[in-house]
């Protein structure tokens, strides 16, 4: 040990320091962490603006406790009407869902690099896939309500194409993760492209698409409450019109009914990816047939029946979700005609009776809004992320605290959250903000757990072998590897909180989604273009700093 | 006489179904250099992680520093683990970081707190990671990102680390398995110097009897979990050492069979073997 540090002091430590090359950055790293530094000022200045701080949630809660003695007791719908709403908005969302999971699957096998037949393919399926996730669901249900006036067609519309962005982006990115090898072994044996993508590509990718669509099913049924304010049917309308005639004891009655939906949901789609992950495993025994010919038919092993059982179980339900919502498929023929007149009310945009200066102002509060949420977001996800970390948690049981945590503020839609903070307290941005905060402390939490147990665990290990403690392993080797994720998930928060940030508008919440709702509502289809293409931009604009940040802290 | 620094005892070490190490007995004093010899899945990583504490014993003792590893916990097993460096097969150096933040992980046993950036690590510190950089002639590399290097310039990185921690002992498992035969000899070659500049105590494991005989003062033979050698290096010839390995196979056709059938086993468990590891490493 002396020796050692003996030759460590006696080569002239000075010579060291200065035979020591310069520590260089790239000027493009230092103009991400530049930017990234001005994005989380801007964040800080956001939350000052929008006058978040604890007096003013502390004056506000003397409000919630005022409006409460005037609510009085909560009242639901009559219980057939319950069930009829509960299983109509449940139909449009898994029917919504399903359709978009249906149309992601080619354009994902275009815009994945390893599947794209050419790049001319691959950059009109990526457009589709930005465009789509760019497009408000609000926006498209409005526009669907004016086509379809009644029934349920402008919902499940307005939340399939919108879903379509998201799930083919990630099942692009599950495709281009595949390991290469069966397919090649596949064309290798002279099997045909669709032959490749069957036995080569979809097996591998299945159990990935599975969870996207479960995950993105959740996500539709939390943002169907919107869309309700706009003249979708189920929950979200009733919900609204509630609210609309002041019946506060009614709409709270609902928005409980709606927030138990999403818990329950979100609790099914959990087990039924965790069944997945492991049920895939169960290799059934050995054969106890000992000819071919008795061989031929496969036992009914346990784990034959039980995937039997729930493939038939899930078919049935999916059929029942498009029954229920009783889809008058002949309006998808008449509806051709009436898209030019509609069409024609769109264009050109403008801003009507507003001024830029106006709009302006109020898309820049909805982006205030969505960067302090998402600063407040980010402060506490990444203690609970870490905290529900398997590598990271003290003990089993912070672990399992803080994923039960998470989940349950995954259940609560947002939206919902806002309608009543801003019902209750009356606030607008600030109400919105902190919903949004809250909403997104559910997914970013669980993508930075997530990320942080996905680190090679051996530079962990290494650390842990030099003497270090936890908490320096976590900082010297865990949290570097998961940085450039977690730099990720925060753009996809701030891309997400923009979007969503629009909608709260919608409910009451600040910013651009209220003018957007009047212009839709007075008939101003100018105006909602206008809008619309300032969204647009924005969300390309983030979505574009996104892809830049990624690449630089990959 | 003062006592071995490390010491085991009837040391037997079972998971689930495989018993990795089974009634192990060894004895190093202070300045030994010690090869580990042995097929794949013969126990010799277990037995290595014995010594560092990151793996607990289904029965026996280990003593290492005078301290009864297995019984260490939280602080005073973090303080032995600092004072035996440990070099692994795979460097497992954390990629994203520069070179010499890598290096600097090697001091964490001895400061307080979690550390994050190089502006974190005290100057001293840094002085020394930089000497250690230079003693295994990467020191102009300093500044680089650790995945940028080449594989046997990342093993030396890692050497570095190992050396931060101002250790008594030096365990490497395979240092050199996942290199070149050049880099290879560079490396054995370094960790030899260090050694004898140091007074450090090595223990290495070895796949490659030729190397082991040339690099190791004794060799500690393991087989399926038992020791079954352990002589000096010196006068040793390759044949006497394969002798001995055939005596205690019945047959050198079975030797063979068991030699293929351990190496595709460890080959597979290697996947499933980085969870419980962690977990183990945990504590
Ligand atoms: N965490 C673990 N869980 C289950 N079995 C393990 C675990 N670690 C090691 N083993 C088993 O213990 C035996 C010894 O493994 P070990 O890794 O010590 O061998 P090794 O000599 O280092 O092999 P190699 O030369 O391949 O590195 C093997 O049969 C291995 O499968
Ligand atoms: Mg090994």
């Amino acid at each position: 040990m002396t020796a050692l540090a003996s030759t460590a002091g006696a080569s002239a430590s000075g010579s060291v320091a200065e035979r020591a090359p310069a520590h260089r950055r790239s000027p493009e790293r230092i103009a991400a962490a530049l930017t990234l530094v001005a994005l989380v000022v801007a964040s800080l200045f956001a939350l000052n603006s929008l006058g978040i701080s604890l007096p003013s949630m502390l004056e506000s809660w003397s409000n919630a406790e005022r409006f409460f003695t005037r609510v009085g007791t909560i009242r639901f719908p009559e219980p057939l009407e319950l069930v009829q709403l509960t299983a109509l908005t449940l139909g449009i969302v898994v029917t919504g869902t399903l359709f978009a999971a249906i149309c992601s699957v080619p354009i994902a096998y275009l815009a994945a690099s390893n599947t794209t037949p050419g790049p001319g393919w691959r950059a009109a399926a990526r457009f589709i896939t930005v465009f789509t996730r760019a497009l408000p669901d609000v926006v498209l249900a409005m526009v669907f309500v004016l086509l379809f006036s009644l029934g349920s067609l402008p919902g499940i519309l307005a939340i399939g194409i919108h879903s379509i962005g998201m799930i083919s982006k990630l099942f692009a990115d599950a495709i281009e993760q595949i390991d290469e090898g069966p397919r090649r072994a596949i064309r290798a044996a002279g099997g045909s492209k669709l032959q490749e993508f069957t036995s080569g590509i979809l097996p591998q990718v299945l159990p990935s698409w599975v969870a996207t669509v479960l995950h993105r099913n959740d996500i539709n049924l939390r943002g169907s409450v919107v869309l309700g304010y706009v003249g979708v049917a189920g929950l979200g309308l009733e919900m609204s019109h509630a609210f609309k005639s002041l019946n506060y004891s009614l709409g709270l009655g609902i928005a409980i009914v709606m927030f138990a939906l999403c818990v329950l949901m979100e609790l099914i789609s959990s087990a039924v990816r965790r069944a997945m992950l492991h049920g895939g495993r169960a290799s059934g025994g050995p054969l106890a047939a000992t000819t071919a010919e008795a061989a031929v038919r496969r036992p009914w092993t346990g784990a034959r029946v039980r995937t039997t059982v729930w493939g038939w179980v899930t078919a049935a339900l999916l059929i029942g979700a498009i029954a229920v919502c009783n889809i008058q498929w002949g309006d998808l023929v008449t509806v051709w005609a009436k898209i030019p007149p509609v069409a024609a009310q769109f264009w050109p945009p403008s801003f009507g009776a507003y001024d830029w200066t106006r709009m302006s102002g109020a898309m820049l509060e909805t982006i205030a809004i969505a960067l302090a949420a998402a600063v407040l977001t980010l402060l506490a996800s990444i203690v609970i992320g870490s905290l529900a970390a398997r590598n990271v948690a003290p003990n089993r049981g912070t672990r399992a605290g803080a994923r039960f945590l998470l989940v349950g503020i995954r259940g609560v839609p947002e939206v919902i959250l806002a309608i009543v903070l801003i019902v209750i307290t009356g606030l607008g941005a600030q109400a919105g903000t902190l919903a949004l905060a809250f909403g997104g402390i559910g997914l970013a939490g669980k993508l930075i757990a997530d990320s942080l147990e996905e680190v090679k665990g051996g530079p962990e290990r290494a650390i842990t072998a030099t003497g270090a403690s936890r908490f320096q392993r976590y900082a010297a080797a865990t949290l570097p590897q998961g940085a450039p994720a977690i730099i990720g998930h925060s753009f996809y928060l701030l891309d997400t909180n923009i979007r969503a940030a629009t909608i709260l508008g919608i409910v009451g919440g600040g910013g651009i989604g209220y003018y957007l709702l009047n212009a839709g509502q007075g008939s101003n289809y100018g105006v909602v273009t206008a809008i619309v293409l300032m969204i647009l931009v924005t969300v390309l604009a983030v979505e574009g700093l996104a892809m830049w940040m990624r690449r630089v802290f990959r | 006489m003062p006592s071995p620094l490390i010491e085991v005892r009837d040391l037997d070490k079972r998971f689930d179904r495989t018993l990795a190490l089974h009634g192990v007995e060894a004895t190093i004093d202070r300045g030994e250099i010690v090869v580990l010899l042995g097929l794949s899945g013969s126990g010799k990583s277990t037995l290595l992680r014995h010594l560092d504490g990151l793996e607990t014993p289904t029965s026996g003792s280990v003593r290492v520093l005078g301290e009864e590893v297995p019984r260490l916990r939280g602080r005073r097993l973090r303080a032995l683990r600092g004072r035996v460096g440990f070099v692994f097969q795979q460097f497992e150096l954390v990629p994203s970081l520069t070179v010499l933040e890598n290096v600097l992980t090697g001091s964490l046993a001895r400061l307080r707190g979690p550390r994050l950036g190089l502006w974190s690590y005290p100057k001293r510190l840094k002085l020394a990671a930089l000497g250690h950089l230079d003693r295994v002639g990467l020191l102009d590399r300093a500044y680089q990102r650790a995945d940028t290097l080449s594989g046997g310039q990342q093993q030396r990185v890692a050497i570095a680390r190992a050396l931060m921690q101002e250790p008594e002992i030096l365990l490497a498992d395979e240092p050199v398995a996942s290199l070149d035969p050049e880099s290879s000899e560079q490396v054995m070659a370094l960790i030899r110097e260090i050694a004898m500049d140091a007074g450090l105590t090595v223990v290495c494991s070895l796949h490659q009897v030729d190397l082991a005989l040339a690099w190791g003062d004794r060799i500690v033979g393991l087989r399926g979990g038992r020791l079954v050698l352990d002589t000096p290096t010196e006068g040793l010839g390759k044949a006497e050492v394969m002798e001995i390995y055939g005596r205690v196979a019945t047959a050198t056709a079975e030797l063979e069979a068991i030699e293929t059938e351990l190496a595709d086993a460890s080959a597979e468990a290697r996947p499933d073997r980085a969870e419980p590891l962690a977990e183990g490493a945990g504590r």
